[in-house]
């Protein structure tokens, strides 16, 4: 293999279309090999909480706009060229990025720094160490010089190719480096474009802040040499740029300014999905969220049964027997443990309906062409927990009570809340319920939970007004629903037919004692 | 730095070790990563007693049941490789490589390539016992998990060590939480439908031979006694690997409980 001697110059200060890579350990670049390996390192989050390390699903996805492993060098004068060049830049400031692993990872967490600003380090002295995945990994640094500035702190997410620090390279280090890999193509070197973007004091200056801190302070016009910084060690936080510009009067209310919360999950809600939490004040760029466990299975899913043919049908129910069941049970109530809400009654009475209309309660097999009618009610509840939508099912609710149903479901919240869910509480439902209501809205659309032929949406109940025969208004206590159903399987005289003997469960409550065994 | 025993292989030296303590055996495998210029395998066949073993940057709300782990008290070690968490007790195997970045002919200083490296190596270990493979990040029978990895890779030396499952008790599985992120291969299994034991494929004896056998093959192999290694040892070296203290994990229980109250309120209808 031919290997070719490269010195590449660049413009300015940074190529933020282009991928850097310093090779983290010895002078000689190590190939680290992007091909993809057995298994690549995708990972699926069942988890609780969102994961803070993020692996691009396939190595391919990840490819060198260079196809060779150099670093560059950001000085003030600069030029590009193919051919080894005799006078060389006298110094400046290096972006030191942080390099791929050689296995696709896009993300690592930042452990430790062995460095702090304004230490003198060396050639191949480490300086940081990152995890990814399953290794820990000592970054070394390819130049000797000066921490003019480090960006990240321990517990960061620092995305690959990201700058990690910034050293000032004390003499010309533009020397010519080995090259394992062919000689990057035409395309490669066309895609090396300089980036307009000056060095500013604030990019240069000794302060601890992270990126969106500077970003923040440069949409103000604050310069961080003049803010205090609160955090760890004189860290130089949002909320002391925020008061800083307030009282050089440049924004009226720091508060106003400052993050939302990340927002609350509700259970029932059945298009809620995680987020990024919360937003960066002047911070607009975009962010990409690699879809994990609930929400990369909602993908396959929903992916699904959008191949079959739907039908919705819509109607409203009188909920004021409930409301008032509801607080019956409420206030004759006196374990501490059992909170009392409208589902456990719905649930009950859609299994009451359920057994006079077994077809809602059914699965389909397209391949031969068949209908299950299952034997058990395993209700499906939506729930949305901080990792996605996940639908766990009260098994048997035809042999429950309202009360065992209300403590089935306190469980499967609670499990789903700590994602500790079993594939036997996911498994097996036989019809799902929607609560979207919970969240508001009046009614949802909802999608079939497969191989299910009936799905079920409620809106909230509202109090909206009625019509008497003789024109007088009364207030009532309304639910609409939603029902999905497989138009293969069901037609909408079944559905409106079920829906009917449903409503009247709800509207009177007190026939589910006359049908009770 | 190889050490080249027969010519062009390297030395690596092998310590056999049984019931030794994880904390004690992590302490070890981290000064000889960091303090030593020769390559280790090192074996221990058990470990003495139940313990838990976090990654670096583990958090014990997030990952454990921590009133079941302060009730039964059950110790704590956070590692100093990534990785997640495992409960190791006697029925552990342990087996760990740790080597100069180019000991291994072809085998770059990435997690990757050493993960590979090491399924090679163990699929000759397997070999016609088993449907071995490298998954992911595991090591697998089939489908189902048999043996965790976990990695730290410095300047110019790497840690490749594995805890394998001979056997396994299925109510220590109640300490671990299912974790924030798991192998794509795993579905939505739960722990028992997820791993299986080696004892069911081979016994202990014949696996440490056989990966000795296996390590040969890369290695000029000599053995080593724990007792040479610590007369020669640098004291002071200190380590990261540590225990974590109750105090630690109370406030961990106390910070996981605050949270579970808050998001259970706003789940009510």
């Amino acid at each position: 293999m031919m290997i070719g001697r490269r010195i590449f110059i660049l413009q300015k200060r940074s190529f933020t279309s282009v991928r850097r890579f310093l090779c983290p350990y010895t002078s000689q670049a190590p190939n680290p090999n992007p091909s993809p390996a057995q298994g690549s390192a995708s990972f699926r989050s069942a988890g609780s909480r969102s994961s803070i390390l993020h692996v691009s699903p396939s190595c391919s996805s990840y490819t060198f706009v260079i196809s060779f492993n150099v670093p560059y060098i950001a000085v003030n004068r600069s030029f590009f060229s193919s051919h080894a060049v005799a006078d060389l830049p006298v110094g400046g400031i290096v972006d030191v990025p942080l390099a791929q692993t050689g296995e696709g990872i896009a993300e690592c967490e930042l452990l430790k720094w062995f460095v702090q600003e304004g230490d003198q380090i060396e050639e191949f002295q480490p300086i940081c160490e990152v995890q990814s995945d399953k290794a820990t990994i000592e970054i070394t640094s390819r130049y000797k010089g000066k921490v003019a500035q480090i960006l990240y702190v321990p517990g960061d997410i620092v995305k690959v190719g990201e700058t990690l620090l910034k050293i000032v390279v004390e003499e010309a280090q533009v020397s010519t480096y080995v090259l394992e890999n062919p000689t990057p193509t035409q395309e490669g070197l066309k895609n090396i474009k300089p980036c307009d973007s000056e060095l500013t004091k604030n990019d240069i200056c000794g302060v601890l802040s992270t990126p969106a801190v500077r970003n923040l302070a440069k949409q103000h016009g604050v310069d961080l040499n003049d803010v205090k910084g609160t955090g760890k060690d004189g860290r130089i936080l949002k909320e002391d740029v925020l008061q800083y510009a307030f009282q050089k009067g440049s924004i009226k209310d720091p508060s106003a300014s400052l993050t939302s919360a990340s927002r609350r999950q509700f259970l029932g809600g059945e298009e809620d999905h995680p987020h990024p939490s919360g937003e960066v004040l002047g911070s607009y760029e975009d962010k990409t969220v690699p879809l994990r466990g609930f929400q990369r299975t909602m993908v396959k899913s929903m992916s699904m049964a959008a191949k079959v043919p739907h039908f919705h049908y819509v109607d409203e129910i009188n909920c004021d027997a409930l409301v008032e069941l509801k607080s019956s049970f409420q206030n004759t109530n006196s374990d501490p443990d059992v909170k009392h809400t409208f589902l456990p009654t719905l649930i009950k009475s859609l299994s009451m309906a359920l057994s006079k209309y077994p077809l809602m309660n059914s699965c389909f097999n397209e391949e031969l062409l068949e209908v299950i009618l299952k034997g058990s009610h395993n209700i499906g509840i939506a729930m949305a927990t901080p990792s996605g939508l996940v639908v766990p099912n009260i098994k048997n609710v035809q042999s429950l009570s309202i009360l065992e149903i209300t403590k089935e479901l306190s469980r499967l919240q609670l499990l789903a809340l700590d994602n500790k869910l079993n594939p036997a509480d996911i498994c097996g439902g036989t019809l799902t319920l929607s609560n979207i209501g919970a969240i508001g809205g009046k009614f949802g659309s909802p999608l079939l939970n497969l191989p299910e032929v009936s799905i079920i949406a409620i809106g909230r109940i509202q109090k909206v007004p009625q019509f008497t025969d003789d024109g007088n208004i009364y207030p009532a206590s309304i639910m609409t629903v939603n029902i999905g159903a497989d138009h293969r399987v069901l037609d909408g005289a079944t559905v409106a037919r079920f829906c009917g003997e449903w409503k009247q469960f709800i509207e009177k409550p007190e026939l589910l004692m006359l049908h009770m065994k | 730095m190889g050490n080249p025993g027969k010519i062009g292989v390297p030395m690596m030296n092998l310590v056999r070790l049984k019931g030794v303590p994880i904390l004690q055996q992590l302490h070890l495998e981290e000064r000889l990563l960091r303090t030593s210029s020769h390559n280790w395998c090192i074996i221990n066949d058990a470990t003495n007693q139940p313990t838990i073993v976090m990654g670096v940057s583990g958090k014990p709300a997030e990952l454990l049941e921590i009133e079941s782990v302060l009730c039964d008290q059950i110790p704590v070690v956070r590692r100093f490789t990534g990785g997640g968490t495992v409960l190791v007790d006697p029925g552990t195997i342990f087996v760990t490589f740790i080597c100069n970045k180019d000991a291994v002919a072809g085998v770059q200083p990435y997690p990757q390539p050493i993960m590979s490296w090491s399924g090679a190596l163990y699929n000759k270990v397997f070999q016609g016992i088993g449907d071995f493979h490298l998954r992911e990040n595991d090591y697998v029978f089939g489908d189902r998990k048999f043996g965790g990895n976990a990695q730290s890779i410095t300047k110019n030396r790497w840690i490749h060590h594995t805890s394998f499952l001979w056997d396994y008790e299925f109510r220590n599985m109640a300490y671990l939480k299912l974790p924030a992120r798991v192998p794509e291969y795993r579905l939505a299994r739960g722990h028992l439908e997820f791993i299986c034991r080696m004892k069911d494929y081979l016994s202990r004896s014949v696996f440490i031979d056989r990966t000795i056998e296996a390590a040969k093959t890369h290695f000029s192999v000599r053995s080593t006694d724990l007792e040479a290694i610590e007369t020669t040892a640098n004291t002071k070296f200190c380590p990261s690997t540590r225990l974590l203290t109750m105090q630690e994990l109370e406030a961990a229980a106390k910070f996981a409980s605050q949270s579970k109250v808050s998001l259970t309120q706003s789940f009510s209808l």
